[in-house]
């Protein structure tokens, strides 16, 4: 894996990002517009299973727009993501916050695809729509929290 | 007092050397101000979203802005709170900088888009508040709403590639 991040770091994408700190701007830009749908869908989400957002309507009739949200948000962030991970691979592969963050990413997409999309569409329990929601809610927002940790501490 | 004595002025004050000086102060203010966006931002795109008549088109209009609006509004609140500590830091960069002037050209815009659709368009939502096309009026309050904010969120993070 070590190799392949120093083959990465050497690639002609990762070298033009980190010569141009417009460019490495540009996309960091972009990466926040992702990280704006993505987390923005992931509240309304969560919040309408919790019960504090339209908790008057069917779970699904939230959860299906929400999850299209996330979805571009995340294909946004993850393609400017990589773009902007490639010139410093080996440094960030390493780093305790980042690997967080993926971590918390994986999380959270793998809980929303396997279980809160599951619980919308069911006619289950509202302890159960509840805990799903909380759950959901604490992994994006750790996953934001992670992002911004990472920023600015990195 | 010219509006760069003002910057100046408020890069002086108490408030703007503690965000210049702490070491915490900035990081931690950065990351509210991100997650402000999350809550603001975030939330407001799906009011935008409905007046496109793109999404939630089964829910009325007025209703989804009643409900979005105490997250948004919470997040517009932290996010000018911190935004306003976070220039008060580095008034006299950011006066020069040209994304900053972009960003607070289309918050401006933001505003008067705001308006205009609460002064006016809105006054008529009972003739579309159930329909899932709204008029031009409102697609346009909801197209504009978008791409301003969208505007201020990369003029926002180019600053910090371009101030320091």
């Amino acid at each position: 894996m070590a190799a392949f991040f120093v083959w990465l770091e050497g690639t002609r994408m990762a070298i033009a990002v980190r010569d141009s700190l417009m460019l490495t701007g540009a996309l960091s830009a972009v990466h926040l517009v992702g990280f704006t749908l993505t987390t923005g869908g992931a509240l309304v989400a969560n919040l309408n299973l919790l019960g504090l957002l339209f908790p008057d309507r069917p779970p699904l009739e939230v959860t299906r727009p929400a999850s299209r949200g996330i979805a571009l948000g995340l294909t946004i962030s993850a393609l400017t993501g990589v773009l902007l991970f490639a010139p410093r691979a080996t440094v960030a592969s390493v780093n305790g916050i980042f690997q967080m963050k993926m971590l918390l990413l994986v999380a959270a997409v793998l809980f929303h695809s396997l279980v809160h999309q599951r619980v919308a569409r069911t006619a289950t329990s509202s302890s159960m729509r509840r805990g799903t929601g909380a759950v959901g809610l604490v992994l994006w927002v750790g996953l934001a929290l992670a992002g911004c940790a990472y920023i600015l501490l990195e | 007092m010219t509006l760069h004595q003002l910057f100046e002025w408020l890069e002086a004050t108490p408030l703007g050397v503690m965000v210049r000086e702490s070491a915490w102060g900035f990081p931690i203010l950065v990351a509210f101000h991100i997650m402000g966006i999350m809550l603001s931002v975030g939330t407001l795109v799906w009011f935008d979203l409905r007046l496109l008549g793109v999404s939630m088109t089964g829910v009325r209009a007025s209703l989804m802005y009643r409900r979005l609006m105490p997250w948004m509004f919470t997040g517009f609140a932290v996010m000018f709170i911190t935004g306003f500590m976070l220039l008060a830091g580095f008034a006299t960069n950011a006066y020069g900088n040209v994304y900053f002037r972009i960003k607070i050209i289309a918050m401006v815009l933001a505003a008067v888009n705001a308006l205009f659709y609460h002064r006016l368009t809105e006054r008529r939502i009972v003739h579309w508040d159930d329909s899932p096309g709204p008029p031009t009026a409102a697609r346009m309050a909801g197209l504009v709403s978008i791409s301003v904010w969208m505007t201020v969120i990369v003029a926002g993070r180019m600053m910090s590639y371009t101030m320091f």
